[in-house]
């Protein structure tokens, strides 16, 4: 037991390390934009008639504490970052935790949503395809996941937009109907997002079901040509019972650990997608921070919110790993 | 092939009839396969196991004509995908397909028809394009028109195909009136070029930084590691907005080009670099590269000569695989509108226009582009499949 939380601090450790090193890269990206945020917020109330003189500048630099050396900056960043606080933005001038708040965990959980749906089609399709000889199922299937993969998302989005327009004469956009928009939360209100989340969910699921498809299948034809397989075949474990009681357990290993990437993929479909049907969650706000405003505070913080929800289930699939797979926790517990 | 059996010697047992010569012939023929086999070099045998997939060589033969296409796109569109080569009479127009027949009886030059622009009362003083079917523009060959340069330099004005009097838009046009048929063949270009720059980019930086790390090892290893992985975690796209969107606007159009293509390689180093690494740390404690280290070699000389040329083939294969997420990148980058812009041609700047409603239910061909990607896309998908399963020694059922 002392070995697995020895074990579970070691990853804990890595996965800090690890959103420290993006924090620098992502702050280092931040300070590389032309102009600061004393500059923006100046420049915005020049456009209001007052004018400002370069003093000014100095001034409102110092309030923000601008003027301070990069290091000290970035600690402080770091620092705010792990404990949900990254500051103002540059440009709305509001608190950005209060502003990103539902929207980031809504985007979260419409992305693990199109991973769940991508699993729950790729694990059974992918270890059937595997199992059969059927050259043609194959072949088709090969195909569809790379159509899944050639075809970007914003395509498909924009299609089912068009099929949508012209069949139903609606617009599938937006996750709430008006009325909801603003209204607290409540039974009715949930089961409203329900009812339009299924779009993006299926269309960000779309590519990732290709990959992983691609991923079951593989390792299952790996392992269902090995020699356990056919000593169980031998002693008269048959059908489902054996793909899934011999490589099935095999395979799982590697899957979880994809998982995280597969997340990763999904991040960067969610911003497209978001902006086509014109999703108000954090992919639409990033790139409305960055397109139009150029607000590098609040971009710096989505981004490294959607990092740190991959470390963080990264971190969640090792561990889990090691309470499933037996190789993986006697490795540990030596 | 020394101890290779006689080929007389089976013939004995049997008989002793003229059989022998036929049995020693096919014997002799197997006997110089297997020879070939064992003496050919890896390039070879890759080439010999490619064939065999047959998906992998129509994927192999439509990319090829992608790629010539793109190469010889001003040569091969009939007019100037920019502003300047516009066709002000017929924006947003539909494609025109030469025909052969029509109701006026047939002719064995294709042809298409002629328009005509009205405005009248009738249709609310707005401008409507109709087709006249009596007149017939004949499709040529080898025509004269807009002047472009070849590959950057070679000035010309000979085009594959035109119309005499009239222009043809084989894809329909655009609002401003530019050919979809032209700006499609640059598009294939510009997205040819964006990912060869962009991988060449990241393969020079993979190969630096994994090089380093698979070569030295130790603590090395393990610092530069935790960078790759780290920079791996963050979402690619978001990223590429973000220092997308820090790019000065007063930038030109070619300047922006080699800019989004430096940011895509700059951003896709992580994955290559491990591959090199995870190569370089399983060859390099081979007997080969300690006898060139006994015998007085240098680091550098010993990665250059030795290492590298032990997984060229492999890292060709990552690259061609690497090569379609570049271009799917910059296609939503550009989408965005945070990549390229006119008048470059790209996909992603062409199907800017096509979001909105009116467009996607008035105007369809604005998609035909798309079809041409998903093929370039999807071509580079399973040449890079096939090549990864031919390059594989020990994938045995393709030999």
């Amino acid at each position: 037991m002392l070995q697995f939380v020895r074990f579970v601090a070691t990853r804990a450790v890595m996965a800090l390390t690890t959103l420290v090193i993006v924090s620098l890269v992502v702050f280092t990206l931040m300070e590389l934009v032309p102009g600061d945020c004393a500059e923006r917020y100046l420049a915005f109330k020049n456009t209001q008639g007052s004018g400002i003189s370069q003093a000014d500048i100095e001034i409102e630099r110092q309030r923000l504490g601008l003027d301070r050396p990069f290091i000290e900056r970035w600690a402080k960043w770091i620092v705010g970052a792990f404990q949900g606080d990254f500051g103002d933005s540059c440009i709305l001038r509001v608190d950005i935790a209060q502003l990103l708040g539902t929207k980031f965990w809504l985007s979260l959980a419409i992305c693990l949503s199109s991973l769940t749906l991508a699993y729950a089609i790729a694990i059974p399709v992918g270890i059937y395809s595997a199992a059969s000889n059927n050259a043609w199922l194959n072949n088709s299937l090969k195909f569809i996941s790379y159509f899944g993969l050639a075809m970007p998302n914003f395509l498909l989005a924009l299609m089912i937009m068009l099929a949508s327009t012209i069949w139903f004469g609606e617009t599938l956009t937006g996750l709430f109907s008006p009325e909801y928009r603003d209204a607290p939360w409540t039974w009715a209100k949930f089961r409203d997002l329900l009812s339009h989340a299924w779009l993006p969910i299926f269309i960000l699921g779309w590519s990732a079901t290709a990959f992983a498809l691609q991923t079951v299948r593989a390792l299952m034809s790996d392992e269902i040509g090995k020699l356990y397989v056919t000593a169980a075949a031998a002693r008269g474990v048959s059908g489902r019972r054996l793909l899934w009681r011999y490589p099935a357990r095999h395979a799982l290993g590697p899957i979880v650990n994809s998982l995280g990437f597969d997340l990763n993929r999904i991040f960067n479909e969610l911003p497209i997608v978001a902006l086509i049907l014109v999703l108000t969650d954090a992919g639409a706000l990033l790139i409305e921070a960055l397109a139009r405003s150029n607000d590098q505070q609040l971009a710096g913080a989505i981004i490294f919110l959607l990092t740190a929800s991959i470390v963080t289930l990264n971190f969640l699939t090792d561990v889990l790993l090691a309470v499933l797979d037996p190789r993986v926790r006697k490795s540990i517990m030596r | 092939m020394t101890d290779a059996p006689d080929p007389m010697k089976p013939n004995l047992a049997q008989t002793t009839g003229p059989a022998v010569d036929i049995v020693e012939t096919e014997s002799a023929v197997e006997r110089r396969a297997k020879e070939a086999y064992f003496t050919a070099s890896q390039s070879q045998l890759i080439w010999a196991r490619f064939k065999k997939q047959r998906a992998a060589m129509v994927a192999g033969f439509l990319l090829l004509l992608m790629v010539v296409s793109g190469l010889f796109a001003p040569f091969l569109s009939p007019y100037d995908p920019t502003i300047a080569g516009r066709n002000a009479d017929y924006t947003n127009g539909a494609p025109q397909i030469p025909q052969f027949c029509d109701k006026n009886g047939c002719s064995l030059r294709p042809f298409i028809h002629g328009l005509e622009r009205t405005r009248s009362i009738e249709t609310n003083f707005r401008w409507v394009t109709e087709v006249d079917e009596d007149t017939r523009h004949y499709l040529r060959f080898f025509v004269t028109g807009d002047s472009y340069k070849l590959f950057g330099f070679i000035p010309g004005n000979l085009h594959l195909f035109g119309v005499d009097d009239a222009k043809i838009h084989l894809f329909g046009t655009d609002e401003d009136g530019q050919d979809i048929f032209s700006r499609t063949l640059h598009a294939i270009w510009t997205s040819l070029q964006v990912g060869t720059i962009g991988v060449l980019i990241a393969f020079v930086l993979a190969l630096v930084i994994g090089g380093v790390a698979g070569y030295y090892g130790g603590w090395i290893d393990g610092v530069l590691q935790m960078i790759t992985d780290a920079v791996r975690t963050v979402p690619a796209i978001p990223l590429f907005m973000a220092v997308a969107a820090f790019m000065p606007p007063e930038l030109t159009a070619e300047q922006r080009f080699f800019y989004i293509s430096m940011i895509l390689g700059l951003i896709g180093w992580p994955t290559l670099a491990r591959r090199v690494r995870t190569h370089l740390l399983t060859e390099r404690n081979q007997e080969y590269v300690l006898a060139a280290q006994l015998s007085g070699a240098s680091s550098s000389h010993v990665i250059r000569r030795h290492l590298l040329p032990s997984f060229t083939s492999y890292i060709i294969v990552d690259l061609v695989i690497s090569f379609p997420y570049m271009v799917l990148s910059e296609t939503a980058l550009s989408f965005i509108g945070l990549g390229l812009k006119d008048p470059v041609s790209s996909l992603g700047v062409m199907l800017q226009k096509a979001t909105s409603a009116d467009v996607m239910l008035n105007y369809p061909w604005y998609f035909i582009p798309v079809i041409f990607f998903i093929i370039l896309v999807m071509s580079f998908v399973f040449v890079g499949d096939g090549l990864r399963d031919a390059a594989d020694p020990y994938s045995d059922k393709n030999k």
